[in-house]
């Protein structure tokens, strides 16, 4: 896409190495992201306490980040390389914080945009593809107009998933970034009852259908009619609207999915001691995920597991119960849902309430015999490579479309349908510039790889106790503290965040490979970094005399460009030395240094980054000393690092002293990753060191 | 390939000293991959030529560059005008490099950077070691692939002499006597007997004594100026 | 007679020879060359004039062989590839014929290294030349006085008579290649050849054998070296720092003992030591002429020429025949 216009879409903020990344495998927590948030840019970030910064990377493609950090199935982490190695990182727990540090931040920078292209859109549901596709418009200068039928914005994230797991608060959060632009909003007003679809096709340029799947499928069952017997979605609006209805004192959950699980534990939370769940599948085959399924069962909900709902009995209009059928196979042998039950063993589980739970589907009343044509099975048909219906100007985005999945899904979804209908309205073609789905992603560690690294633990995510949480809708899982969330984001292994070669300046001299603790680099005519070793640990970048290897997760030059303002002013009658300190922020961060003015700090992710140059070019800014800190042996995430920075020191001394400048000057030095003030101590005794030796004068 | 190794500062300092604008000028192959004048080695030299500049409060704006190699013009084509607008280019390229620069530049002085040392390998990580001298007519097929040119100290052809001390060279115990290497080698190889044979005087006219060399591959010159003939024909020069 | 030298003829005459050595002086005065050429007279068939050994400067071994032979000494010229290409060498040659030198002895020549290691400077910067190699420059002489033709081919008016010399050192490294090493020396055309200092009799003799075997030592003069020691730590030195020397620990012990019989008395110990050395070297000297094939020694006395006529006397080696 040649376009100026359509980059505030994709790139509001864009990370060091943003570019380049697009030119290589992703890390496959990012490939793994259906919007692709660039996982290894924010995680990196926070490792080094630049929480603003990360809140950025993940908000730039993500309008709903603080939904995601509750109740995003991660599939990131599932991808994580570290999976290979012990567990993978806590990601969304980590872009939990961030946020949560980002929050005076983000309500800071909310602000209107321009409406600079004269043509409105209108967007039928607030979910989050709906949300993300106005967004994105709004963004482009487009007057948007959401239209909601439920009285709050949300879709299913406002009105179905319960509180307990989503705070109201985090998503509002997220929805005033969105609204700030200056859309529109006009909520409680149903498309189809309120305005005809054709009407306000009328009204606008372009619209954006994004009406999920907000209605629940029932069962076909003798006794289902009547009272005592619930569909999910409604169960949970009403919950959600707070018109909590009396479940009685059993209440029995048909389905095993992860909304089965919502509405289970919703129902603990009503008061109801007993709740327990049937389903067709085997605890192993349940679609929900594992750990809502823990959750639930910690919070003493039941499964009963391989059975088929049969009738509801009911005595006179009251139901007592379930009857089912055990079941013999829920898929074939191709492996699709065609269940088979063996007729002879049935039993009755009592219930006073029955909700079920098996799946969702939309109200298209409104479209039929309209502009925006059904298919067969009363589906909208559409074009997956275009998103536009068969009404020219109509687009479509989300799961009414794309049918159940995940709020991540829907928002790349509604990315995807925004940048269409941005592209039909310029007249550009749609087709193969939308965001691709499937991105090439780096390979998993090979196995020399992982024997080199340490293993370490993944910092615990603490709930609050299932006693404490089955009284109440509060949200039950608790933070990560600032040192959690540092020693956490330390664990990531920067996966394509990487050395690189410019072929241009290699010459194949094998420093790289011969400095290369897991083996990177190959050298052919070139050297090539293989990005599914390389650790980016940094170590080789200062080493190549070619300067041929720059990371793509920092620039490599950016410590001895910008030394004049680290080093600033120095005062010519000075009496303390000005130090600069190059300080490892593993597990630290930058914010956890706390050293007098004199010490001027260059934190960095890892000593290994710290060129000759840097050392020469602090002195040359006038550092009357300056000193490495790296974490305590055994708190590396790296190998290696500390005999070859070393040996730089001692290649900065070689010159130096060549200048004159002694080498007490320069030093390495260690201090304890885990507890910051030991580097003010470590900091303040160079100083002292430096001050009896005295100051330089030109 | 070529070895080089850097000089100390304070020579290149009274080398430099006189000029306002300095550019050091590295060069990408050889000398870098033996870490004396690639691009990362010609701008930590610009690095402290800065430093010492302020430190003697002289004035002056030094800054580097660098390209894959000096020793063909194509590869400097592209900052030749750059250098242009300096007062010295200190090259930290081969010898090889500084003169050719030097025949190019125009009135611009090309300095040494570096001390060319030798042609030599990598044996290991930082270790380089001379094991040819471009004599110009190899004999290696005469003494096991050990040249005693290169790398017996006297350069003798019928060695060892009666220096060779526990198979090092007299002129130091970190030095390997080269005709003990080779005595040992033809030995392994079943060869000793050809040692017998007493080399006579050689022709030194194909090395260095014989003047400056030049090396012609004609069909590659035809090449060359039929291509060049092809451009001017095209009319574009 | 290829040279009509004294050293030739005492060797044709089937006595053992004895030659010498003479260190010219770093000074500009002969003086010093003829005294020790005094000292050498009647004592040897005739005596080494070194070449800037250890690459030390010192009057060139031509002018001193010169004066050694005014002086009544039959000199051999050392000649070492180190200092001079082919023409500067083939040109002192014809000069060195002209002033009446008979006897030439072809060598590598120490490394200029050499002549920074003691207190002196020297010239470790020098270049050095080694145009030709020792069996090079052996074959150049016997081209020239054989043939009456230079390296390059032309021709000689008259051709330089020389006695063609080289050096061995039987006990170097490779030490199997040592035989060979000689070998190709006497195939290049050495009439005889003065060996490295020589304590270790048996190793020499091992060495001999092969040389032997090859039929060496019938086609050149084999001359064995003696090393006068003057002091335990000289043996010592040569023992562990000198190439191609090895002195068995019974010597050194020999010397200790007599320096310790001194006591703290230094002048004694020194006496003492001089004694026991000029006793080991006569014994050196039989045990080497006694060796089969072996046709004379080389004694040197470094800086101790006075030391020659009671070593000559001694061994049974005097007079010198006069042939
Ligand atoms: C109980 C539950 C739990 C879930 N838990 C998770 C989870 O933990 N993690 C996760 O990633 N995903 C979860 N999901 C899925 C996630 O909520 C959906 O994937 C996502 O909401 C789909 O977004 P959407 O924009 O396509 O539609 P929706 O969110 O369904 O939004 C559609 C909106 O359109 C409105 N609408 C419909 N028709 C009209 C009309 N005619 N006029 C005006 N407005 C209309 C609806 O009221 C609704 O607000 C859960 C879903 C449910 C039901
Ligand atoms: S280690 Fe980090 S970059 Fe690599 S996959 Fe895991 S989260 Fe992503
Ligand atoms: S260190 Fe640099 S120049 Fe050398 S092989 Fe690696 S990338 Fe190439
Ligand atoms: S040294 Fe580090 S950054 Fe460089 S290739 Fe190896 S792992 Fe990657």
């Amino acid at each position: 896409m040649a376009e100026d216009n359509t980059t505030a879409l994709n790139e509001p903020y864009r990370p060091y190495g943003a570019d380049i990344k697009e030119t290589r495998p992703y890390s496959p927590c990012r490939a793994a992201c259906p919007a692709h948030t660039d996982v290894q840019a924010y995680v990196g970030l926070i490792a080094q306490g630049k929480y603003t910064e990360a809140f950025e990377v993940i908000t730039s493609v993500n309008p709903i980040a603080s939904v995601c950090s509750m109740i995003c199935h991660h599939p990131c982490e599932q991808a994580c390389r570290r999976c290979g190695v012990d567990e993978p990182l806590a990601v969304r727990h980590l872009k939990r914080f961030a946020i949560e540090r980002s929050q005076d931040y983000r309500r800071a920078k909310r602000k209107l945009t321009k409406k600079t292209r004269g043509k409105s859109i209108g967007v039928i549901g607030s979910g989050p593809s709906g949300l993300t596709a106005a967004n994105d418009l709004a963004s482009l200068g487009y007057d948007v107009t959401i239209y909601e039928r439920h009285p709050v914005l949300g879709g299913m994230l406002a009105s179905a998933i319960p509180p307990y797991r989503l705070p109201r608060e985090m998503l509002n959060e997220d929805i005033d970034d969105v609204i700030s632009k200056g859309i529109n909003v006009k909520t409680g007003f149903e498309i189809g009852r309120d305005r005809k679809l054709e009407d306000l096709m009328k009204d606008h340029d372009g619209i954006v259908i994004a009406i999920g799947l907000s209605q629940s499928r029932s069962l076909n069952i003798p006794g289902v009619e009547g009272d005592g017997v619930l569909l999910a979605i409604p169960f949970l609006e009403d919950v959600a609207f707070d018109r909590k209805p009396d479940l009685g004192k059993k209440v029995l959950v048909i389905g095993g999915g992860n909304v089965a699980m919502d509405v289970a534990r919703t129902a603990r939370r009503m008061g109801v001691k007993d709740v327990s769940m049937v389903c067709l599948e085997s605890a192993e085959e349940m679609p929900a995920w594992k750990w809502e399924i823990d959750e639930a069962i910690e919070e003493g909900v039941t499964i009963d597991n391989r059975w088929g709902p049969k009738a509801v009995k009911r005595e006179n209009g009251k139901v007592q119960g379930l009857e089912v059928v055990k079941v013999n196979s829920v898929f074939d042998d191709k492996g699709r849902f065609n269940p088979s039950f063996d007729d002879k063993t049935t039993k009755i589980i009592e219930a006073d309430t029955i909700i079920i739970t098996i799946g969702q589907m939309s109200n298209m009343s409104f479209l039929k015999d309209g502009p925006v044509k059904l298919d067969e099975r009363g589906l909208i048909q559409w074009d997956r490579d275009t998103h536009m219906s068969s009404a020219s100007n109509v687009f479509v985005a989300g799961e009414v479309v794309t049918g159940p999945g995940s709020a991540i899904a829907a928002v790349a979804s509604g990315h995807r349908a925004a940048m269409a209908l941005h592209l039909y309205l310029q007249g550009e073609e749609i087709k193969g510039n939308l965001p691709e789905h499937e991105k090439d992603k780096i390979d998993q560690l090979p196995g020399k790889v992982v024997d080199l690294l340490d293993r370490e633990q993944r910092q615990e995510i603490k709930h609050l106790p299932p006693e404490v949480r089955c009284d109440t809708f509060t949200h039950f899982e608790i933070g990560y503290d600032e040192a959690e969330a540092l020693k956490e984001a330390g664990r990531c292994r920067g996966c394509g965040g990487g050395a690189v070669v410019d072929p241009n300046r290699c010459m194949a001299c094998l420093t790289c490979l011969r400095v290369c603790p897991y083996g990177a680099p190959k050298v052919f005519a070139v050297s090539e970094i293989r990005p599914e070793y390389c650790q980016a640990c940094g170590l080789c970048a200062p080493e190549c005399p070619g300067q041929a290897i720059s990371m793509v997760s920092y620039d490599v030059n950016e410590i001895r460009s910008s030394m004049p303002d680290i080093i600033g002013k120095r005062d010519p009658k000075r009496s303390d030395p000005v130090i600069a300190a190059f300080l490892c922020t593993h597990h630290t961060g930058v914010g956890g240094f706390n050293v007098p003015g004199n010490i001027r700090t260059i934190p960095v992710h890892c000593i290994s980054r710290v060129d000759v140059l840097d050392v020469l070019s602090a002195f040359s800014n006038g550092a009357d000393g300056v000193a490495v800190i790296r974490c305590a042996d055994g708190s590396c995430k790296y190998k290696g690092v500390a005999k070859r920075v070393s040996s730089r020191i001692g290649r900065a001394r070689e010159l130096l002293s060549m200048l004159g400048i002694e080498n007490e000057r320069t030093e390495m030095l260690t201090a304890s990753s885990t507890n910051g003030n030991r580097y003010s101590s470590v900091c303040t005794e160079f100083s002292e060191k430096i001050k009896e030796l005295g100051l330089r004068s030109s | 390939m070529i070895v080089g190794s850097q000089k100390p500062i304070d020579e290149i300092w009274d080398m430099v000293k006189e000029f306002k604008r300095v550019i050091v000028f590295g060069c990408n192959t050889c000398v870098a991959i033996c870490h004396a004048g690639g691009s990362k080695e010609a701008e930590t030299i610009a690095s402290m030529l800065k430093m010492r500049s302020s430190n003697e409060g002289v004035d002056m704006d030094v800054s580097s560059t660098s390209v894959m190699r000096h020793c063909e013009p194509e590869y400097f084509d592209e900052v030749i005008d750059e250098l242009r607008s300096y007062d010295l280019v200190l090259s930290t390229a081969c010898g090889v490099g500084v003169n050719f620069l030097s025949e190019r530049i125009g009135n611009i002085p090309v300095y040494p950077g570096i001390n060319t040392s030798f042609f030599g390998a990598v044996p290991e990580a930082g270790v380089f070691e001379e094991l040819c001298a471009g004599c110009g007519d190899c004999i290696l097929h005469m003494t096991g692939g050990i040249c005693p040119v290169a790398r017996c100290s006297k350069t003798l052809m019928n060695g060892p002499c009666g220096g060779t001390n526990e198979g090092k060279c007299e002129i130091g115990k970190d030095v390997d006597c080269a005709w003990y290497l080779i005595v040992q080698r033809m030995k392994d190889l079943g060869t000793i007997e050809k040692l017998s044979e007493v080399i006579p005087p050689r022709s030194w006219s194909t090395s260095r004594d014989g003047g400056p060399r030049r090396v012609s591959v004609e069909h590659i010159r035809e090449y060359e100026e039929s291509a060049e003939q092809k451009t001017e024909a095209g009319g574009s020069k | 007679m290829k040279s009509e030298s004294n050293l030739e003829k005492v060797i044709a005459s089937g006595n053992p020879a004895v030659t010498a050595e003479l260190g010219p002086p770093m000074s500009a005065n002969g003086h010093e060359v003829r005294e020790k050429a005094k000292l050498l007279k009647g004592f040897c068939d005739a005596a080494n004039i070194t070449d800037c050994q250890t690459a030390v400067v010192r009057i060139s071994s031509i002018a001193a062989a010169y004066m050694a032979l005014q002086e009544g000494v039959e000199p051999v010229m050392q000649m070492t590839c180190r200092d001079r290409n082919r023409i500067a060498m083939q040109a002192d040659l014809l000069g060195a014929a002209a002033l009446g030198l008979k006897n030439c002895l072809c060598l590598a020549g120490d490394h200029q290294n050499f002549s920074a290691a003691g207190r002196l400077k020297g010239h470790p910067g020098a270049k050095n030349v080694y145009d030709v190699d020792t069996c090079q420059l052996v074959g150049i002489l016997k081209k020239m006085r054989d043939e009456g033709l230079q390296e390059g081919g032309d021709k000689l008016e008259e051709a330089p008579k020389f006695f063609i010399g080289a050096s061995w050192t039987p006990m170097g490294d490779p030490i199997d290649f040592r035989p060979v090493n000689l070998m190709k020396k006497v195939n290049s055309g050495a009439d005889f050849i003065q060996t490295q200092g020589i304590y270790d009799i048996e190793g020499f003799r091992a060495q001999m054998e092969k040389a032997r075997n090859l039929g060496l030592h019938e086609r050149t003069a084999i001359l064995g070296g003696i090393i006068v020691p003057r002091s335990g730590m000289m043996l010592k030195y040569m023992d562990s720092s000198v190439a191609g020397v090895s002195v068995p620990k019974a010597l050194i012990d020999r010397m200790m003992k007599a320096k310790e019989a001194a006591g703290d008395d230094k002048k004694k110990a020194k006496a003492l030591q001089e004694a026991e050395g000029i006793k080991i070297t006569i014994e050196l000297i039989h045990q080497v002429l006694e060796t089969p094939g072996v046709k004379g020694v080389h004694i040197q006395a470094i800086e101790w020429e006075s030391a020659i006529e009671g070593i000559v006397k001694e061994a049974g080696l005097y007079p010198r025949p006069s042939v």
